[in-house]
C-alpha cells in the first residue's frame, strides 16, 4: 500500500496542495457518471434477486379486493351548498371530461396508497380519463403539478393538499379556465363555491370522540389511560386529542388521562414511549394511540414486557389492515376508521356538480369502526 | 465536591474545570440516576434498567462509529440513512434466511461507507458534504427498495431483538462487545494511532508516510457497518422494517453523544467511554422527562442545555 502511494509524496509541502487539487478535479469529473451508473446498477440488482418473506406465501394482499366506498354522514341542516351557476362555468358530461388528481405525499403509507388507488379505480369504473401527479411531500412541486395538470387539459381537479395555505397561484389559474376543484382530506384556506367547489374529509374531532367511546367501553370508564400523540403542530393530532378529551370529561369522569407523549405517528417511537410508560405507570389501563402505527408499537412494547393480550386496552385511529388484525388477535380493543377511499364520493360530487345539481360545500364522510364484534368479518374492508 | 474546592481555594479553579471536563458526563449520569431514584416511582427495578439499556443500545453502536469519524476530524451524516437501508435490505432478503440477509446488508453498508470514504479521502470532498450526499441518497435508495413498512416474522430475527443470555438482552451484549472492541482499537492498535494522527493533522500524517487514504476509507466503512448493525437491531426489536422513519435524526443523536462524551470535533482525540456515557446521559434525560409526562419540547430544550454545557467544558481544552 505504501509503495503504491509513494509517488504522491516526493513533493515539498507547498506542492502537495497543488497536486491534490488537480487530482480532485479530475476524479470529480469522472466520479459523477460512474456514481450515477453505480446507483442505477445497485437498485436494479438489489431488486432483481431479492427474496422477501412474503414471496413464497400467498403474495401481497390486494387493496382493491374489498373496496368499501365512503358514505356521507348526514348533512347538517342548513349547511351551505354550491351549484355550477353560483360557481361559474359550463355544464359538461363527466364521461367526456378529463379529471386531474394531485396527490400530496408519496404513496408510502397505507392511507395514501388506498386513497390514490380508490381515485384510479373509480375513474376506471366510470370510464373517465384521469391524469395523476404526486408531489412527494414538496409543496412547490404540488403547485407546479396542478399547473401541469391544467396545462395538459384537465377539465376538473381533485386535490389532496399538502398544506392549507399558498394556493393562490393555482386557484387563479383554475379560475381563469373555469375548472372546478374538489379538495379531499385537507382543506385549503380559500372561499368555498368561489375558489373551489367542495371539501370532502373525515371529522378528526369526531374520530377522537368515538375513540373515547371505545375506550370507555373497554375500560368500564374507570382507571388511568395514556395518549400517544401524533406529530406536534399537526391539525390531525390536535383534533383527535380534543375530541377524545372532551368525550372522556363528559361521559366518564372516572377515566383519567395521566400521560400524553408524542410518538410522531411512527411505530418505533410508539414502542419506545410505551416501554417508558409501562415502567413508570404499571397500573395503566388503556392507551389511546392517535394512529395505527403507534398503536402497533404499543402492542410490540407490551409483548416485550411480557403482558398478555387485553391486559392494557388499546384504541387506535385509521383502520389499516395490521391494526384490524390486532383487533382479531385480541391485542387492540378498537380501531376507529379514517376512510381513505375518496374516489366514489369525489366523482359523485363532480358528476352532480357538472350536471347542475346542488352539492354541499363541506362533505363529511362517515367513518367505520372495528371492534371484537366485527373485526374478523370486516378485515377485508381494512386498507 | 468540585464546587466546594472552587469556593475555598481559588487556585484550584482550573483543576476543578479540568475535572469537570473529564468526568462531567459521568457526574451527569450519576446525578440523573440519583434524582430518578428519589423522584421517579418504580425506577429502581431491573426491568427499568433493561428498558433504558435496550433503547440506548442502537444509539451507542452508531455513536461508536461516529466517534471514530470525528476522531479523524470528519463527520458522518449518513448513519441514519444507512440504518434505513439496512432495514429495507433486511426485509428484502430475509426470504433466504437471517444470515444471508445480514451478509447482503453488510455489503450495502460497506458500499455506502466506501462511497463516503472515497469521496473524502480520494476526491477530497469535505466530510460534511460527502456524507450529506449519501444521507439523502441512502434514504432514497432504502425507499426505492422498500416503499413502505413491512412486518417481519422471522423467528431468528425476533429472538435477536428480544432474546437474552442469562437475563441480559442480546442488544446490550452486542453494544458492550462493540464498545470494548472500538475502545481497544483506538487505544492499543496501530490503526487507532494512525486514525488519531490523521485527525490531529492530515498534512503531517501524510508527510510522515501514514496510509492516510486507506485509514480514512476504513474508518467510514466501519462507521457505516456499525450503523447497519444498529439498523438491523432496531428492526429486529420492532419486528418490522420501516425505512421511512427508522434512523431519522440518528446522526444528530450520535454526534450529541460523542460531543457530550468529551470528544472534540477538531479531531485527534477519541473518548469511547465518554461517548457511551454521553448516549446514556441523553437516554436518561429523555426517559426522565417522558416518565414525568413533561411536554416533548422540554426534552429538546434539556438536550440543548446539556450540549451547551458540554461544549463550554470542552472550550477550555483548546487553550491548554
Amino acid at each position: 500500500m505504501r509503495v503504491l502511494q509513494a509517488p504522491q509524496f516526493p513533493f515539498s509541502v507547498t506542492r502537495i496542495g497543488v497536486t491534490m487539487q488537480r487530482t480532485t478535479h479530475r476524479s470529480l469529473l469522472l466520479a459523477r457518471p460512474v456514481l450515477v451508473a453505480l446507483a442505477a446498477a445497485v437498485a436494479l440488482t438489489a431488486t432483481s434477486c431479492a427474496k422477501s418473506e412474503d414471496d413464497a406465501a400467498d403474495g401481497k394482499k390486494s387493496t382493491a379486493a374489498a373496496d368499501a366506498g365512503q358514505k356521507v354522514a348526514e348533512p347538517k341542516p342548513g349547511s351551505k351548498t354550491c351549484t355550477i351557476d353560483a360557481y361559474g362555468g359550463e355544464k359538461i358530461d363527466l364521461k367526456d371530461a378529463t379529471v386531474g388528481f394531485s396527490q400530496s405525499e408519496k404513496e408510502a403509507n397505507p392511507f395514501r396508497i388506498a386513497e390514490t388507488q380508490s381515485i384510479k379505480d373509480e375513474a376506471a369504473r366510470r370510464g373517465v380519463k384521469l391524469l395523476t401527479a404526486n408531489a412527494q411531500s414538496q409543496f412547490s412541486k404540488q403547485i407546479s403539478d396542478v399547473q401541469d395538470l391544467l396545462a395538459k387539459g384537465a377539465d376538473l381537479l381533485v386535490i389532496a393538499p399538502l398544506n392549507s395555505d399558498g394556493w393562490d397561484p393555482v386557484l387563479q389559474a383554475a379560475a381563469a379556465k373555469k375548472v372546478p376543484i374538489v379538495t379531499i382530506d385537507r382543506k385549503i384556506n380559500a372561499t368555498a363555491c368561489k375558489d373551489y367547489v367542495s371539501f370532502i374529509a373525515s371529522d378528526f374531532v369526531e374520530q377522537g370522540r368515538r375513540a373515547a367511546d371505545q375506550m370507555i367501553e373497554a375500560t368500564g370508564g374507570k382507571g388511568e389511560v395514556a395518549i400517544l400523540l401524533g406529530s406536534a403542530g399537526n391539525n390531525v393530532t390536535t383534533e383527535r386529542t380534543k375530541g377524545f378529551k372532551e368525550r372522556v370529561a363528559e361521559k366518564a369522569p372516572g377515566l383519567k388521562v395521566v400521560f400524553e407523549q408524542t410518538g410522531d405517528f411512527t411505530r418505533e417511537k410508539g414502542q419506545q414511549v410505551t416501554e417508558q410508560l409501562i415502567q413508570s405507570k404499571p397500573g395503566i389501563k388503556g392507551i389511546y394511540a392517535e394512529n395505527d402505527e403507534m398503536g402497533l408499537g404499543a402492542v410490540a412494547a407490551l409483548k416485550g414486557a411480557g403482558k398478555k393480550a387485553g391486559d392494557v386496552k388499546i384504541v387506535t385511529v385509521d383502520g389499516t389492515r395490521n391494526a384490524v388484525q390486532g383487533v382479531v388477535d385480541g391485542w387492540i380493543s378498537g380501531v376507529i376508521e379514517s376512510n381513505p377511499r375518496f374516489g366514489p364520493l369525489a366523482f359523485q360530487t363532480l358528476d352532480d356538480f357538472t350536471q347542475g345539481k346542488e352539492v354541499a360545500q363541506d362533505i363529511i364522510i362517515q367513518d367505520g369502526a372495528y371492534d371484537d364484534g366485527n373485526a374478523e368479518q370486516d378485515l377485508g374492508k381494512a386498507y | 465536591m468540585a464546587e466546594a474546592a472552587l469556593k475555598t481555594v481559588p487556585l484550584d479553579k482550573a483543576r476543578a474545570l479540568q475535572w469537570l471536563q473529564r468526568y462531567g458526563v459521568y457526574a451527569g449520569v450519576a446525578l440523573l440516576l440519583v434524582v430518578n431514584i428519589v423522584i421517579t416511582p418504580h425506577f429502581l427495578s431491573a426491568e427499568n434498567f433493561r428498558t433504558q439499556a435496550v433503547q440506548v443500545a442502537p444509539v451507542i453502536i452508531v455513536a461508536l462509529g461516529m466517534a471514530l469519524v470525528i476522531g479523524t476530524e470528519g463527520v458522518d451524516l449518513s448513519v441514519g440513512a444507512v440504518m434505513a437501508l439496512a432495514a429495507s435490505v433486511t426485509a428484502l432478503y430475509l426470504g433466504y434466511g437471517l444470515v444471508p440477509a445480514l451478509l447482503v446488508v453488510a455489503l450495502f453498508a460497506a458500499g455506502v461507507g466506501l462511497a463516503n470514504g472515497a469521496l473524502v479521502a480520494l476526491v477530497g470532498v469535505q466530510p460534511i458534504v460527502a456524507t450529506l450526499a449519501l444521507m439523502v441518497g441512502g434514504r432514497g435508495l432504502a425507499l426505492v427498495l422498500l416503499p413502505q413498512l413491512e412486518d417481519l416474522r422471522n423467528p431468528q430475527l425476533a429472538s435477536l431483538g428480544s432474546g437474552d443470555v442469562l437475563g441480559i438482552p442480546y442488544l446490550i451484549l452486542i453494544a458492550a462487545v462493540l464498545a470494548l472492541l472500538v475502545a481497544f482499537t483506538v487505544r492499543r492498535t496501530t490503526f487507532g494511532r494512525q486514525l488519531l494522527a490523521i485527525g490531529d493533522s492530515r498534512p503531517a500524517a501524510q508527510l510522515a508516510g501514514l496510509p492516510v487514504r486507506r485509514v480514512l476509507i476504513v474508518v467510514y466503512v466501519v462507521s457505516a457497518l456499525l450503523a447497519a448493525v444498529a439498523g438491523v437491531l432496531a428492526t429486529a426489536r420492532l419486528q418490522a422494517s420501516d425505512p421511512t422513519s427508522l434512523g431519522n435524526l440518528m446522526e444528530l443523536s450520535a454526534i450529541t453523544a460523542v460531543v457530550v462524551g468529551g470528544t472534540p470535533l477538531t479531531g485527534g482525540r477519541v473518548n469511547i467511554a465518554g461517548t457511551v456515557a454521553g448516549a446514556v446521559l441523553i437516554q436518561l434525560l429523555t426517559a426522565t422527562l417522558i416518565k414525568h409526562d413533561l411536554p416533548p419540547s422540554w426534552t429538546q430544550i434539556a438536550q440543548a442545555v446539556v450540549i451547551v454545557a458540554a461544549v463550554y467544558a470542552a472550550r477550555g481544552r483548546g487553550k491548554r
